[in-house]
């Protein structure tokens, strides 16, 4: 099993869970299986096109996946991938 | 105190000034207390859609709303997650820290708002994982545009402290 780092916007769709447990062997298989297991998710971390929207970066560890082999980075057990919006803000 | 060469406090002001009315945004490099350099990144709030912005806290979300996509990158930023990986990856390979973000208040002081306080939080949540060192925070005001003035900040617990800036040559 994966640990998944839940960024705060995303939480609603984790029962408020920061951190959730799911199975997979490439980042892709996780993003996708954490859309089953928590609906809407998916969506909101993919744009139409399915790459990673524009304001989200996905760690694996602590190296984006940009700098791996994006999502189909391979993982094993211990990885942890962490979804997080880019730094934000205003006036 | 939080030392900063000249050049980059007169390239963070241009930066501010070149996207007015809309907020510009950038990261700072350098070691403990010294910043080497800044890397300008792009402000995509406007292409966000209706959805995305529900990363933003109530109140921001609200005013958000209410304007069109174009206005809105007048009273917020977001920062391209690309662009922000791609600097940081420059930054590592230069042995350097990711020291700080900056960004514009087009029309409002330079004092950290509601929402820079909420994200800034937001990210000190992850901040330890990804064993980055903290932060500060740095923002350009043209409130006063014959007199821009730009402010350091840390940010703990929600409350910001503001930090001195001496200017390098
Ligand atoms: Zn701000």
């Amino acid at each position: 099993m994966i640990k998944v780092r839940i960024p705060t916007p995303l939480r609603p769709m984790t029962e408020g869970k920061s951190e959730v447990e799911i199975a997979g062997n490439t980042v892709s298989e996780i993003i996708d299986n954490l859309g089953s297991a928590h609906p809407g998710i998916k969506e909101r971390v993919y744009d139409e096109k399915g790459e990673v929207r524009r304001f989200i970066n996905i760690y694996v560890n602590e190296e984006d996946i940009r700098f791996l082999t994006g999502k189909d980075t391979p993982l094993k057990d211990g990885d942890e991938v962490s979804i997080i919006p880019a730094i934000a803000g205003g006036a | 105190m939080l030392a900063i060469p000249s050049s980059i406090i007169t390239n963070m002001i241009a930066h501010a000034r070149e996207l007015a009315p809309h907020e510009c945004c950038g990261i700072l490099s350098g070691t403990e207390h010294t910043i080497a350099d800044a890397y300008r990144i792009t402000n995509i709030l406007a292409a966000l859609s209706e959805q995305d912005l529900t990363r933003f806290d109530g109140a921001k979300l609200t005013d958000l709303q209410r304007l069109s996509p174009e206005e809105r990158a007048d009273i917020a930023f977001q920062m391209d997650a690309r662009e922000m990986a791609m600097a940081q990856r420059d930054i590592r390979s230069k042995g350097l820290d990711l020291l700080g973000f900056y960004h514009s208040h087009t029309f409002s002081p330079a004092r950290p708002s509601q929402t820079d306080i909420t994200i800034a939080m937001e990210f000190e949540s992850y901040r330890a994982k990804l064993h980055l060192p903290e932060p500060f925070h740095l923002i350009v005001s043209l409130e006063h545009s014959d007199q821009p003035s730009i402010r350091a900040y840390r940010i703990r617990e929600s409350q910001p402290t503001e930090v001195p800036i001496h200017t390098l040559p």
